[in-house]
């Protein structure tokens, strides 16, 4: 969702108008929130989409943003300090949302909030991640300096995509027999480390 | 039918190479200290080393013309270069003395030019020629480290562990990126399957073979 300076709103204003919306409707609603909550700099809603919005919950603009912002924060909130169910219901309750709504949260919350913890962390960021592993193994019979070589060589393809971008840059790499023995010696010592963390 | 189709094969292949032919022809009135020196500057130009000084004061030291000097040089390289192509199981140092001497070159030299091609310096020779043959770039430096996320703007608790690897490549390339965990257990386990393939590939027949 399209995130903007945390709004100093009043949130008592904005539990009035969610209050006033229709169950089945703030149902939808909050369903399509959380759905795109992982979403970076993303719209929620299109500006068509919101436009309906606004007429089909007898909203004005400013009164959509202030229901949609604050849902929105409603639920990172929960996601960030990984608000069990029932406690985000009171909580709720105890800024006078209705319990109807309170309780929408909640089960909302239970039902897709693990799903949305666990997109979080694969979405951590990093300047370059690897996304691709590819390799060929060839035998080598002989180059210009060469003859009768025979020897395998392996080409390892590592996929890389920068943070932000929709483009995968390669990187090629050739092994001999025991650089990859090498190589692969110290992925064990990697794998240890990772085993010593659980 | 000439002598040499007797022999199973010549290290330098079909035809007498030009100029090994020419070498051979210009080696009257070389005494050995000259041929030594001569040697030394092939070899040290076979490892890639600059040596314009050195054949310059070598000219400048004898009375043989430059451009025989420049026959006999081209020459060496040619046989050096030719003889370490191939693996010393098969070309062994009988055979390659065998095949100088039908070119009619003094006992003497084919010592020295055995001593170069079987002598220890081969290796650092066989590694300075094939880095100029075209391959792919080869991982010359791997660093890692382990880490984990305590937590982000969205997760005060995130404990997610990542990989984070620095490749430094023979190409001068450099690379530094992050492994999410599932990644770096389909590269580990890519890499022991390579491996296994390796090892079975090298105990096929195929390569068993002699030549």
């Amino acid at each position: 969702p399209l995130r903007h300076q945390r709004p100093s709103f009043c949130i008592k204003e904005a539990v009035t108008f969610i209050n006033a919306i229709d169950v089945n409707k703030f149902s939808r609603l909050i369903s399509r929130i959380i759905q795109k909550l992982h979403l970076k700099g993303e719209r929620t809603f299109s500006e068509d989409e919101e436009q309906k919005l606004q007429t089909a919950l007898s909203l004005d603009k400013q009164a959509l943003d202030l229901v949609l912002e604050t849902t929105a924060f409603i639920l990172e909130q929960a996601v960030y300090h990984n608000v069990k169910p029932v406690a985000l219901q009171q909580q709720l309750e105890a800024v006078h949302l209705n319990p109807d709504k309170a309780e929408m949260f909640s089960q909302t919350w239970a039902a897709t909030g693990p799903e949305l913890v666990e997109k979080l962390k694969n979405n951590i960021f990093a300047p370059k991640k690897l996304e691709y592993v590819g390799w060929q193994l060839n035998l080598q019979m002989a180059q210009s300096s060469q003859a009768r070589l025979k020897s395998p060589s392996a080409v390892l393809q590592l996929g890389l995509r920068k943070e932000d971008s929709e483009v995968q840059e390669n990187v090629f790499a050739d092994f001999n027999h025991q650089e990859l023995l090498e190589f692969y010696n110290k992925l064990e010592v990697v794998q240890g480390q990772l085993d010593s963390l659980t | 039918m000439s002598s040499s189709h007797a022999k199973d094969f010549s290290f330098w292949g079909g035809r007498i190479p030009p100029e090994i032919e020419s070498m051979s022809k210009n080696l009257k009135d070389v005494d050995q200290e000259l041929f030594r020196k001569l040697m030394k500057a092939v070899v040290s130009s076979l490892e890639g080393k600059d040596c314009v000084s050195l054949m310059k004061s070598i000219a400048e030291s004898t009375t043989i013309p430059q451009d025989r000097l420049g026959h006999i040089v081209a020459g060496m390289h040619r046989v050096l270069s030719e003889a370490i192509r191939i693996p010393p199981s098969s070309l062994k140092q009988e055979a390659f003395k065998e095949n100088l001497r039908e070119l009619r070159i003094p006992e003497d030299f084919i010592s020295d030019f055995s001593s170069v091609v079987f002598g220890n310096r081969r290796s650092a020779l066989e590694t300075a020629t094939s880095t100029n043959d075209p391959h792919l770039p080869a991982l010359q430096d791997f660093k890692w480290r382990v880490d984990v996320a305590i937590s982000t703007s969205s997760l005060s608790r995130a404990l997610r562990s990542s990989v984070l690897m620095q490749m430094k490549l023979s190409d001068g390339s450099f690379h530094c990126f992050e492994v999410p965990l599932s990644k770096f257990q389909e590269l580990r386990y890519n890499t022991a399957l390579i491996l296994k393939e390796m090892n079975d590939l090298e105990k096929r027949s195929i390569l068993q073979i002699q030549d």
